[in-house]
């Protein structure tokens, strides 16, 4: 049976946890885990599994929303909507990206990850990307 | 019935002599610790410092209440469990001071299912509503039965077993303690579903509503008993001794379910708890978590609906004044 699909925070991170939430919901969203149609749960359930204020999660649902990924209805919760890929230049904002990847590359050396374990997670994920 | 006191009380020392053991391991007097430190010497000697004073208490009080004079009897039978209780809380508090340095922050990423399924009660939720059938079975009872009841009938003993306190056939007098046992079945179930919905979902969670639940029968029996004790002729040592007879079996089933190592310890933050025993975190949603101090989950005091729970409690409380003959 394919499990649900779940976001995870890490409550020791210096992340906020805001951005945790918004950054697992996006992967979910970007790769089918929630398609359009999709309810999303109450903000006080998913703050109660997750350790967080109402707030928090309300914001992060925000945010989704006004990247185009949610509908919020008073009553009817947070909905999967359809949304179109915004049209973008070949290569047009790559650099922003890339930066933020060598960032992050570099963090996990920080912390004592193996080169060849980001090296096998990078991989795991473009065919996560090519297939998507 | 001094013995048979004297028995409860040695029994009630016993949980507490036992206590160490009825913890998560990786918490020891509230304080979570590392892997293996209860078999350290320094976790071994708090655990040995504690069960010195509970054993010191009982056995002071044992004397006490078996050796004391006909006069001083009740004194002793009411002073027994509070002394055990202060010596326990006491020597608690004592070793939790000085673990205190040996504090470890557990940490672990927490996960949130992202589907809109409603959450529902287990299935054996029904089962919470079988205390109130029992009440409302006394009652139908005490009503077919209205003439066996006597004009005037005991409702307190004395530790010699001598009734000290008496009620008449009245609808108050009657059917107050099983109306005011309903109360208190009606609140533990509100804690039941409360707490079901407010805390986190784990292993424990479903063990712990089983545990409320049996607390609510165990509720429900004794306020029966009680009630039907004086047209039925029911021994006083079975209304005694009845709760012990749930107590001890529910204790050692809730023990071994939720010290089983299924899962960590809810890494709640040790900032927000307060003296190791109340949880303050006004960044977390969760109504219910993980308690520290024994087993089982404890109200967040930072959530709005912990205060409804408690204003519910004291209305219960004061109601029996009212209620009660």
């Amino acid at each position: 049976m394919a499990q649900s699909p779940r976001i995870r925070i890490d409550p020791a991170s210096s992340v906020p946890a805001v951005r945790q939430i918004v950054d697992g919901l996006r992967v979910l969203l970007v790769e089918g885990g929630l398609g359009p149609g999709a309810t999303l749960p109450s903000v006080r359930r998913v703050a109660v599994e997750l350790g967080v204020h109402f707030n928090t999660v309300a914001e992060a649902y925000r945010q989704l929303a006004a990247e185009g990924w949610l509908n919020l209805q008073h009553g009817r919760g947070a909905v999967v909507v359809p949304r179109a890929v915004p049209a973008v230049a070949e290569g047009a904002g790559n650099e922003g990206f890339r930066n933020r990847l060598r960032g992050l590359v570099a963090q996990m050396r920080a912390d004592g990850i193996s080169v060849e374990s980001i090296a096998g997670e990078l991989r795991a994920m473009a065919k996560v990307v090519k297939r998507s | 019935m001094r013995l048979i006191l004297c028995i409860i009380y040695v029994l009630m020392g016993a949980l507490f002599y036992a206590y160490p053991n009825i913890t998560r391991r990786e918490l020891l007097f509230a304080v979570p610790v590392p892997p293996g430190f209860r078999e350290s010497p320094a976790g071994r000697h708090a655990i040995r410092m504690f069960r010195l004073a509970i054993v010191a208490a009982v056995l002071a009080g044992a004397c006490a209440l078996l050796l004391a004079p006909a006069g001083l009897a009740n004194a002793m039978a009411g002073a027994m469990p509070i002394a055990i209780s202060l010596a326990g809380a006491v020597a608690f508090w004592r070793q939790n001071r000085a673990l205190a340095a040996s504090a470890q922050q557990y940490t672990r990423p927490r996960e949130a299912e992202m589907t809109s399924t409603p959450e529902r009660l287990p299935w054996y939720g029904w089962l919470a509503a079988g205390p109130f059938a029992i009440l409302a079975a006394a009652a139908t009872w005490l009503y077919l039965n209205w003439d066996r009841i006597p004009e005037r009938f005991p409702v307190h003993f004395d530790v010699s077993g001598q009734a000290n306190r008496w009620a008449t056939r009245t609808i108050k007098g009657v059917y107050g303690p099983l109306f005011f046992g309903a109360e208190l079945c009606a609140f533990t179930l509100i804690m039941a579903v409360a707490a079901w919905f407010g805390a986190r979902r784990s292993r424990t969670r479903p063990v712990m509503l089983g545990g409320m639940i049996a607390a609510e029968y165990l509720l429900g029996l004794l306020f029966a008993l009680i009630t039907l004790q004086a047209p039925l002729g029911i021994p006083v040592w079975v209304i005694a001794l009845a709760p012990v007879a749930i107590l001890i079996p529910l204790i050692i089933v809730m023990v071994r379910k939720m010290t089983e190592p299924w899962e960590p310890m809810d890494p709640t933050p040790n900032e927000c708890w307060k003296a190791d025993i109340f949880y303050y975190n006004p960044n977390d949603a969760a109504l219910f978590v993980e308690k520290r101090a024994g087993l089982g989950f404890t109200l967040n005091f930072a959530n709005r609906w912990c205060w409804v729970l408690l204003l519910c409690l004291v209305l219960v409380v004061v109601s029996a004044r009212f209620v009660v003959a």
